[in-house]
């Protein structure tokens, strides 16, 4: 791995997040509305002095290029501003539910890439099996139903009719003084159904890409002359084989990211589970505009930092490309 | 019956949207101890068909061996369990193949590539296995082996590649050395280096080796034996200088007139006019026939035998009728 490459990605990646800033920032100033009646609208009446008062305390009388600079200089230190609906620092109100987000998205990337590869690569043995017809029908499902229709009907399902798990939140109240394990533990259970649901369209995805991908590895010269070696069909499929399909598996893994932090929007608001893309979910109907640019700051932030490691990891599967720029 | 590897009336099928066509057809073929047997013909004539047959690497289906017997130390591969085929190739046979640029898996490094075919056979420690990879990428003339070892495919030369991929043929002393075209895609400079190391490895191992190739050259360098195959037939089978000095079959008698002679004034190459007929289309006669400058009625119907009509085997009906 060479640092030159890392400082470089680093760096665009800074950029890139500047970008995202200033375009969130032009976003909400091109919305419709005026932010200072949305808010003395929410406190219950707007005379003219009140509508000043509230322009001079949030900077909405200076001009825009001067609110943008500090509103990047307040981002730059960490201030992402105060919450109009919930009164709080936004940093801090983000602080709070980013890592049951994390812990959501991430479960649902390794869920769907787990499952979905191992899959695709059983699909990829016998490409007119059953197995490969079933992950085709399965992909095709996954992908067209809506998450938040597969949600609630896992919470019918395996929460009401079968009550294997339950129906929200992220913590049983009765478990908040229990050890560290039992709460683990509580939390992996209430995690499961809705990590599922969001890994259900990716893990079709992942399945067919997959198996599409192990096709054509499976076909190469060089998986001849692992078979001419004598290696065993369980070393040619998941160690010489995989190792190569695992390129476009990673661009897609990388590209999902940024959906998954989408799709885990609607998830968090069908199980209630307390996360940032509540809290968007939450500060959108209430026009919280602070609240709604800091969700949208973090989540780019989360994308861009899934996409530096997604090319960093490109280089670590395929030595071709090390040391290269 | 004492060769080394013996095939015997071989028949292998492949199913197409043609229907069922016939890739080999009796197809019989020996090769002794430290001996190298050249195959030689024209592409799709079936000379890979039956290097795959022997490494058990037909894709069954669409593939299937239909008949006759592979006859390894007088075991018949064709009846071994998938399990003892798998301990017996790269051991007791293995197989150079064409293409060094896309034989090697580029996302391991050739040291471990060669590390693991020794690993699968024999019983040492990874660090061991590592250590004979080393010594053989020596054996082959890698320079400074133990860091061409860290190297991976793509930072190597296609003549490199194809030394790598001699090493990891010859890391467990296989009886059998199957080399498909091992020198196709490469310079020719580097063609008569990598044949000098066949002869070598060959010297030191004595392994037999089975050299499919259309270059005549390389048979007149290489070659005790010859079998010369057309349309999924042995058609010729005799000593390379037999074959080279005295071909019978007319089809065998066109490719040694193909080769470019630079002594020769003439101001085209020879060539053999058509082309191989697709398995699908062949007839009841001699699949040479529509090419063929002395075909007679009887060809056309009639299959001819590889037998012996005086010098050396030739299955051709001009030749036993002695119009050649």
């Amino acid at each position: 791995m060479n640092a030159s490459f890392l400082i470089r990605r680093l760096g665009f990646g800074l950029l890139l997040m500047l970008g995202v800033v200033v375009l969130n920032f032009l976003l909400i100033r091109l919305a419709p509305g005026d932010p200072a009646v949305v808010i003395a609208g929410e406190m219950g009446g707007a005379t003219k002095e009140m509508l000043d008062s509230i322009r001079q305390e949030y900077g909405l009388d200076k001009p825009v290029l001067t609110q943008l600079w500090i509103y990047i200089s307040n981002v730059a230190q960490g201030d992402l501003g105060q919450s109009y609906f919930f009164n709080q620092s936004v940093a801090g109100l983000i602080a709070h539910r980013v890592g049951p987000t994390i812990l959501l998205v991430l479960s649902a990337q390794l869920l769907s890439i787990a499952l979905g590869v191992f899959l695709g690569v059983i699909a990829a043995r016998k490409p007119n099996g059953v197995m490969s017809g079933f992950v085709s029908i399965f992909a095709t499902i996954g992908y067209a139903v809506p998450v938040f229709w597969t949600g609630i009907m896992l919470i019918i399902l395996f929460a009401s009719v079968l009550p294997i798990f339950p129906v929200e939140g992220m913590q049983s109240v009765k478990l908040r003084d229990a050890g560290f394990l039992v709460q683990a533990l509580d939390v992996a259970h209430h995690l499961f159904l809705p990590a599922f649901t969001l890994a259900v369209i990716y893990l079709a995805q992942y399945a067919r890409l997959s198996r599409a991908s192990m096709l054509e590895v499976l076909g190469s010269d060089y998986i001849r002359t692992a078979r001419a070696k004598g290696a065993s069909e369980k070393s040619v499929l998941f160690k010489h084989a995989l190792r190569n399909a695992a390129l476009p598996i990673l661009t897609v893994a990388g590209l999902q990211f940024g959906n998954l932090i989408s799709g885990a929007l609607l998830v968090e608001s069908v199980f209630n589970w307390p996360g940032m893309g509540r809290l968007a979910f939450d500060s959108i109907l209430r026009r919280d505009y602070p609240t709604i640019m800091g969700v949208l700051f973090f989540a780019s932030a989360m994308v861009v930092i899934a996409n530096i490691l997604t090319d960093l990891s490109y280089r670590v599967a395929d030595p071709r490309l090390r040391g290269k720029g | 019956m004492s060769a080394l590897l013996q095939i015997n009336d071989l028949r292998v099928t492949f199913r197409t949207r043609y229907g069922e066509v016939t890739a080999l057809d009796s197809v019989s073929l020996h090769v002794n101890a430290g001996e190298t047997l050249g195959v030689v013909g024209e592409s799709g004539c079936g000379k890979s068909i039956t290097a795959l047959s022997v490494m058990g690497l037909i894709p069954q289906p669409p593939g299937k061996i239909a008949g006759g017997e592979i006859l390894l130390n007088g075991e018949d591969l064709t009846k071994v369990s998938e399990a003892r085929m798998r301990g017996l190739r790269g051991s007791e046979v293995a197989m150079i193949f064409q293409e060094p640029m896309t034989s090697l898996n580029p996302v391991f490094t050739v040291g471990d590539q060669i590390a693991e075919a020794i690993m699968l056979h024999q019983k040492v420690s990874a660090d061991q296995a590592m250590k004979d990879a080393i010594a053989l990428l020596d054996r082959v003339g890698i320079p400074s082996p133990d860091r061409r070892a860290r190297d991976f495919p793509h930072q190597l030369s296609g003549g490199m590649r194809q030394r790598v991929m001699i090493a990891m043929a010859v890391s467990c002393r296989p009886k059998v050395l199957i080399a498909d075209e091992p020198t196709t895609a490469l310079d020719v400079t580097v063609q008569a280096q990598i044949f000098d190391l066949l002869n070598e490895i060959q010297r030191d191992f004595g392994a037999a080796i089975v050299l499919i190739t259309h270059d005549m050259g390389a048979i007149s360098e290489m070659a005790d034996r010859v079998a010369v195959m057309y349309a999924g037939r042995v058609i010729e089978d005799a000593s390379a200088d037999d074959v080279l000095d005295m071909p019978l079959h007319p089809y065998a008698r066109g490719l040694i007139n193909c080769i470019p002679n630079l002594g020769r004034d003439d101001d085209s190459l020879a060539e053999i006019p058509g082309v191989v007929p697709p398995l699908h289309l062949l007839g009841a006669g001699c699949a040479f026939a529509d090419r063929c400058a002395h075909k007679a009625p009887r060809c056309a119907v009639e299959k001819p035998l590889l037998i012996n009509h005086g010098h050396h085997p030739a299955a051709c009906h001009a030749v036993e009728e002695g119009r050649l």
